[in-house]
């Protein structure tokens, strides 16, 4: 009796692909017995295409479910296996057998009965000539790897037979082993359902083969086994079924006794592969992973559903399937493989710099040459002092802590956000661990060069001229306001004019990898952070550069992320003040400047100064000084403005738009002052605002200069010279140390104190800080003084005192009167053992040196102080009583509470993440998602489009979304009978980010628009 | 054809692009320009602050204590003591608060048991306002080698003080008394200068006066031969209420005694208000000769680094003109100015001058001259000196004790414009009296009393004795600024 072939064909969409897979059902040398249809939420053109192949059986189902279920559905319908060669054959509607394919798989059920289910050489539907499938198996940790995977069939795979697994598009399965174990495990709903069978269907003692001769067509349209394709959303969720189903199977398979072990791995096994997806710049594969291990944890009855069905149906070991699995040999050669066409695929598309070619490192000795001239006087100290410059505290944990929300340590202290540039300060602190505040000199030396090659390489995405690229460094690094920051000690402005070279150079490459596009985040936070005044102006930027940026926006648009994650917690509690402008205030010890004119702003002068120009001319009278500089900065104001007539129009554009923000917001921080110390209120520094607007300059004169054909670099160094003439004055007072800055010792408090704090490091001062109208500021400082880290523009710039203030006020003011005030309330309250009164500087107004004098002979008639004597740093007394340790200078126990844990937590992951986004392992991981036409013409663009453009055209790109083998990085943590029982982590498919197929199809078109002509 | 289609749209692109130069310049222009002349929204955040009303301490008072001789006792030639014991009048408003006369310890005084020492007049926290207690001692002695009225008022310990008068030249002794109320010991530095200028005296420089006493200086001992010092009384630590006890021997005659308390600090306005001059007579201001100290004179000394013109005006209270001098104070160089002839009276001295500078005037009784006499018997013969020093003005209300002494009198001054309504009480008896601006006036008061001034504020006052063979004067000084309120930023 001929064995009886049930065909079961899942139907959801009519068209092309029914037509052609019910054709070749009707041309099949052997015909199937019965034809059952099922209609998986069908639609019209499908029911009518169904009822003309007249099917034996019809099954509609008015819910779209998954393969298995549908198949299901189909055998209720069916009578029960006459004999054990009854067979079911399980196609979908894009499926097309070869017309011998059925014939050839039930030979295969006849020549060999313990074959109970045959698979057919799957093959891709428009290219018949490659191999879609071919049989899949398991690693020795239960991933599910494809046999054969997109190969152009030759015949190479002719020889298979036994496999230990299948894709489930047109397979053959024996009718009575289908009911035997049940059909697929309904857990498994798209991803490794009929591998599982086939693992079941071996365990049962049965064998699974492929059959090289049966050729079924297959679209993989997603009603058998997944949907194929590099659409990101595609992607993601075949990844997050895979894993899902991974887990799913792990847990089926293990012994009983590791199941609740394997249950609770899954979330720290997520996390793992996260930061390892991370590294691999997969960042979009994130969230499946966790849904996967959330959703196989939590499933209910399914797992112990699936057990008890395996159960049931083993007959055999373990070890019987044990040959079938991948070999580790055959695993680490896949590896290989794949590691190699990574590097293929990232060899041309590294963007050649030159660095040495084109005068790079002309340029880092020139600036770090004009660095040692500029501060010489600094090098071979172990600390840099005066205008806003501090100590950092000593101690890595004293420097994390004050970047982190919680005890604020300023003053009588709070709780609060910290302020993100004490994270900055933090990581600064961190490079010196041994001593944090030689990081400050550091930066100072290093500033200058650092600068320099920011822009060098910003410049170096524009232009591939060396004169222009070094015109470009140096204009930005001898830029007014930057000198005028190192010279002022302005730790943030400094800051942030060192990063927005290296921020644009960033986000010049954010569209092609993530792991730029992690950098430029992460500048970007810094950026902020430092100089928070360019917030508004960076996020206008940050805008419009995604609105014009095409399909990279994905990349672009997490990149205010990080920054968020560290302000948020001073937004809300700025915001709840109502007191939102505060965000703006310079972070630092407040600084006050003079507030300068609009010329001067114009010229880049942010200290209200003319650059030293006005005393250089003192003697000439007849020469305007201010007009003589207007002369020297205009020849980069001119040939930036020309770059508007460059082919690049757009990058032009946006550098001068950049200008203009820049520009905007040193106008608009002139117009405020939200912080104040003592009765002073602190201008906003306009040198942040004015670095912005010199980089928009700079870059548009990059632009400009690189567009001309004849003269570009006598044009280049005339308007470098103007600048460095500009400046010269200034360069000149830093040089012969004639500024704020000065080397310093590490504390801010006498020597007396500083021997004290060695004992005890929260010892305690009040300082009293005669002001020029009569009044009194008064600050507790803890330890060796008031450090850099611990300043907090919540502190600054807060409108009204706190309870703890005003007590500070009434007892620093009783202490500086003659008064029947207990003093040893500043004991109780503050934990006070010094009092220091700072000397009023020599020219101060009469009423402050009146009120020192007060002060003074209040305090030297206090019998509770006893007074040390006088010090650099003014006049200090101890309290007598004055106690060691006083637990009232303590730091209040859990300050912050729960919130702290919480926002620290937050912040880590956001930042661990862009940083480990950041670090660059990705090349050849991802595509680069630029359009050809943006490459070459965005300011994002520049020389690397070419080869790149080649590189992409090529179909090694395309093969991007296959399966890449990863590295099996733990070792198998079980014995031998149960090898499902996998360890960690393995990995699936190489997950691709991209939502988006490869730019090919249309950068034809697009290329038209190159006028670059590269 | 095709030439001219090149050369129209090489032409047109020239255009355009000249265009788009434009249009940036413009807007670069504009930008410029809209910042400059656009009047943008300022915001200035307003610092926060807090006045801090010192609370209500006890208010203290130093009296000098008896008057010292030097050399009395032959054994030990440069030991101070007492001769007899001064007489202290104190009061307070409101006049139920307690004071207490505390005595300082005086180991310099080697009859402090049987004399008295200083005492300290305070009272309870918060029992009076500042400036409400006053208290002021006088004593009469007639002893070989010293002889007098001398009264002072009970000074507030202040870490900085300025004492303008003495002289450590033949016949003339000097001492300087640092008493130190306070429970912190006061380390001192006596700077003292001199006509020919700053002196250069290492011991008077440190010399510690323990809590709660009094430390004795002999001038002489630290510059000796001076015939116009100044002495300026710098603490730290504890505060101090410092005087000078100036005596004239004229040959072997007691020529008078003075206690003279600090005058005020240093500024390029200064008034001394109650000036008494016994008897006609005088010296030119333009007399470089003039020696002794028998002729009314000022003592000044600018303070600065420049020097500063003065002119001193000195009006009778009785109205009049006055006359006017005009000097030139070289910095730091002490100059005693002759204030020429003058009629028996009192005067109010006003000093104006273009920089900081400290002043203080000196009168005597008798005829110098006739200490010469053999006899020494004649009374004309018989001289006290007085110094008077420059006073701050008084705050709104203040509080005058008057000691025992012979017709004490209360100099009020107005230098200000405004004319002003003093009302005062004697005792119990309110009265009032109009100051014209720019005019003085003199209130009779009774010894032993205390006298309540209100709507005083500018007034500068004096109290003077005056009778035979006796002068004196002391100063009323508003309270000091210690415990005024004061302005704290705690941030």
């Amino acid at each position: 009796m001929f064995p009886r072939v049930t065909a079961i064909l899942v139907v959801h969409r009519g068209g092309d692909h029914l037509r052609r897979t019910l054709a070749a059902l009707d041309s099949q040398t052997r015909r199937p017995d019965a034809l059952v249809a099922v209609l998986t939420d069908a639609d019209a053109d499908a029911r009518e295409q169904i009822a003309a192949a007249s099917p034996t059986h019809v099954v509609e189902l008015s819910q779209h479910l998954s393969f298995g279920e549908a198949i299901r559905a189909a055998d209720r319908v069916l009578d029960d296996p006459a004999s054990d060669a009854d067979a079911l054959w399980l196609l979908a509607e894009d499926t097309a057998p070869a017309p011998d394919a059925l014939a050839a798989l039930v030979a295969t059920f006849e020549t060999a009965k313990s074959v109970a289910i045959a698979g057919p050489k799957l093959r891709t539907w428009d290219e018949p000539d490659r191999i879609a499938s071919f049989g899949r198996t398991m690693t020795r940790t239960g991933r599910s790897v494809a046999l054969v995977d997109d190969e152009l069939d030759q015949g190479q795979h002719d020889g298979l037979s036994d496999v230990l697994g299948l894709d489930p598009a047109a397979i053959l399965v024996r009718h009575g082993l289908w009911r035997e174990l049940g059909g697929f495990d309904p857990a498994l709903p798209t991803v490794d359902d009929a591998l599982d069978l086939s693992v079941r269907a071996r365990l049962a003692g049965n064998r699974v083969a492929v059959v090289p001769e049966a050729h079924v067509e297959f679209a993989a349209g997603g009603v058998a086994g997944p949907v194929a394709g590099p659409r990101a959303r595609v992607v993601h969720r075949r990844d997050r079924a895979a894993r899902a189903a991974q887990l799913h199977r792990r847990l089926v398979y293990a012994p009983v006794v590791t199941v609740p072990l394997h249950w609770l791995t899954f979330l720290p096994l997520a996390l793992l592969r996260s930061v390892r997806l991370l590294l691999v710049k997969a960042p979009g594969a994130i969230p499946g992973e966790w849904a996967a291990a959330f959703t196989t944890m939590f499933s209910g009855a399914r797992v112990p559903r699936s057990r008890r069905q395996l159960k049931r149906s083993r007959a055999v070991g373990w070890s019987a399937i044990a040959p079938l699995r991948m070999q580790p040999d055959e695993a680490r050669r896949r590896r290989q493989q794949a590691a190699e066409a990574r590097r293929a695929r990232a060899r041309g598309r590294t963007e050649e710099l030159q660095f040495l070619g084109t005068g790079g490192g002309w340029v880092l000795l020139v600036s770090a040459a004009a660095s040692v001239a500029l501060f010489s006087w600094l090098i071979g100290a172990t600390g840099v002092g005066g205008g806003g410059l501090l100590p950092l505290s000593d101690g890595l944990a004293v420097l994390w802590r004050n970047a982190a929300y919680g005890w604020r340590d300023i003053g009588t202290g709070f709780v609060g956000a910290a302020d993100p540039f004490a994270g900055a300060l933090a990581v600064l602190g961190s490079i010196t661990f041994w001593a944090p505040s030689f990081a400050l000199v550091l930066a100072w030396l290093l500033a200058l060069p650092a600068a320099a090659m920011g822009a060098w390489f910003a410049a170096s995405r524009l232009t591939e001229r060396g004169s222009v690229r070094a015109v470009a460094a140096l204009v930005w690094a001898f830029a007014p306001p930057f000198l005028i920051a190192l010279g002022d000690g302005r730790p943030g402005a400094v800051i942030a004019h060192v990063l927005l070279g290296w921020l644009a150079f960033a986000a010049f490459g954010a569209a092609t990898s993530w792991a730029a596009a992690a950098t430029a985040s992460l500048l970007f936070a810094a950026t902020i952070a430092a100089a928070p005044s360019l917030a508004p102006a960076l996020i206008v930027a940050w805008a419009v550069a995604l609105a014009v940026s095409g399909r990279a926006w994905v990349r672009l648009v997490l990149l205010p992320i990080p920054a968020l994650a560290l302000a948020l917690p001073l937004i809300i509690e700025q915001v709840g003040r109502g007191n939102p402008l505060a965000l703006l205030a310079d972070p630092g010890l407040p600084v006050d400047s003079a507030v300068p004119t609009t010329w001067q702003l114009a010229l880049g002068f942010a200290d209200g100064s003319w650059g030293g120009w006005d005393d250089f001319f003192a003697g000439v009278s007849d020469v305007d000084y201010r007009l003589a500089l207007s002369a020297l900065i205009l020849p980069l104001v001119l040939v930036a403005l020309a770059a508007v007539v460059a082919p690049r129009i757009r990058s032009a554009a946006l550098a001068l738009g950049v200008a203009l923000l820049g520009f905007a917001t040193a106008v608009g921080a002139s117009h405020l002052a939200v912080a104040a110390v003592g009765p002073a209120d602190i201008a906003l520094w306009t040198g942040a605002g004015l670095s912005l607007a010199w980089l928009g300059l700079v870059l548009a004169a990059v632009v400009a200069l690189d567009a001309l054909r004849r003269g570009r670099a006598l044009l280049g160094f005339v308007a470098l010279a103007g600048v460095l003439a500009a400046v010269l004055p200034t360069a000149i007072g830093i040089a012969t140390d004639r500024v704020a800055v000065a080397p310093a010792a590490e504390r801010t408090l006498p020597a007396f104190v500083g021997a004290e704090a060695q004992n005890d490091s929260r010892v305690t001062t009040m300082r009293l800080t005669p002001d020029a109208d009569g009044s009194l500021r008064a600050t507790l400082e803890r330890g060796r003084g008031a450090t850099l880290d611990e300043q907090s523009t919540l502190a600054d710039t807060a409108e009204t005192l706190s309870a703890d203030e005003e007590q500070l006020a009434e007892i620093a003011g009783n202490l500086a009167s003659r008064s029947g005030f207990d003093p040893d309330a500043a004991i109780r309250e503050f934990g006070v053992s010094f009092v220091l009164l700072d000397a009023p500087p020599v020219d101060a107004e009469r009423a402050a040196v009146a009120t020192a004098e007060r002060a003074r002979s209040a305090l030297d008639g206090n019998a509770a102080l006893l007074a040390v004597g006088e010090t650099d740093f003014g006049v200090l007394w101890r309290f007598v009583d004055a106690q060691a340790d006083a637990p009232a200078a303590q730091i209040p126990e859990g300050a912050g509470g729960w919130q702290a844990v919480l926002i620290t937590v937050i912040q880590i992951v956001v930042l661990g993440a862009a940083l480990l986004l950041s670090i660059p392992t990705g090349a050849g991981r991802e595509r680069d998602r630029r359009s050809t036409v943006r490459r070459s013409t965005l300011a994002a663009g520049g020389p690397a489009a070419g080869p790149e453009g080649g590189a992409e055209a090529e179909p090694v790109a395309e093969s991007e979304a296959q399966p890449e083998p990863e590295p099996e990085s733990e070792p198998k943590v079980e014995p031998e009978p149960e090898p499902e029982v996998e360890a960690e982590p393995e990995a699936e498919p190489e997950p691709e980010a991209e939502p988006e197929p490869e730019a090919v199809p249309d950068s034809a078109p697009e290329r038209e628009g190159d006028h670059d002509g590269r | 054809m095709a030439d001219k289609l090149t050369l129209a749209r090489t032409a047109v692109r020239i255009g355009a692009r000249g265009l788009a130069v434009l249009a940036a310049a413009g807007i670069a222009v504009g930008a410029v320009a809209a910042a400059a002349l656009v009047p943008w929204p300022e915001h200035r955040t307003e610092a926060p602050s807090v006045v801090v009303q010192p609370a209500e301490t006890g208010q203290l008072r130093v009296c000098p204590g008896p008057l010292l001789s030097i050399g009395d006792d032959p054994a030990a030639a440069t030991t101070a003591s007492s001769v007899g014991s001064a007489d202290v009048t104190s009061g307070a408003v409101p006049t139920d608060a307690d004071v207490t006369e505390t005595p300082l310890a005086a180991p310099d005084n080697s009859r402090a048991d049987a004399d008295g020492p200083p005492l300290a007049l305070t009272t309870e926290p918060g029992a009076v306002d500042a400036g409400m207690l006053a208290g002021a001692q006088s004593q009469t002695v007639t002893r070989e080698g010293l002889s007098g009225f001398a009264a002072a008022s009970c000074t507030e310990a202040v870490a900085e003080s300025w004492l303008v008068g003495g002289a450590t030249d033949v016949g003339r002794t000097t001492l300087v008394l640092l008493a130190n109320p306070t429970a912190v010991a006061a380390t001192v530095d006596l700077r003292v200068i001199g006509e020919t200028g700053r002196v250069d005296a290492p011991s008077a420089l440190g010399i510690i006066v323990p809590p709660s006493s009094q430390r004795v200086l002999s001038l002489a001992g630290l510059a000796p031969n001076l015939v116009s010092p100044v002495v300026h009384v710098t603490s730290t630590g504890g505060a101090i209420a410092a005087s000078l006890e100036h005596s004239v021997v004229e040959g072997l005659t007691p020529a008078g005694v003075e206690l003279v308390g600090p005058t005020a600090l240093p500024a390029p306005t200064q008034v001394i208000p109650g000036f008494v001059v016994p008897s006609h007579g005088g010296v030119a201001p333009a007399d470089d000769h003039a020696e002794g100290d028998g002729f009314p004179a000022v003592r000044l000394l600018a303070t600065g680094q420049e020097p500063v013109q003065v002119s001193v005006g000195v009006v009778p209270d009785t109205g009049g003109s006055g006359s006017t001098v005009d000097v030139t104070l070289e910095p730091g160089l002490v100059t005693d100015v002759p204030l020429g002839e003058l009629d028996a009276g009192e005067y109010t001295i006003r000093l104006d001058g273009d920089g900081p500078f400290v002043a203080a005037a000196r009168a005597t009784t008798g005829v110098p001259e006739a200490q010469t006499d053999p006899d020494g018997a004649d009374p004309e013969a018989s001289v006290d000196l007085a110094w008077t020093t420059a006073t701050m003005p008084l705050i709104d209300t203040a509080i005058v004790a008057v000691p025992r002494g012979p017709s004490p009198v209360l100099h009020l001054a107005n230098p200000g414009g405004d004319e002003i309504e003093v009302r005062y009480a004697v005792d119990g008896e309110e009265r009032s009296i109009t100051i014209q601006g720019g005019d003085a006036a003199s209130v009779d008061v009774d010894a032993q009393s205390v006298v309540e001034l209100s709507g005083v504020a500018g007034v500068h006052a004096t109290v003077t004795f005056s009778g035979d063979q006796a002068l004196a004067s002391f100063a009323v000084q508003p309270p000091g600024p210690l415990d005024t309120p004061i302005r704290v930023y705690p941030r």
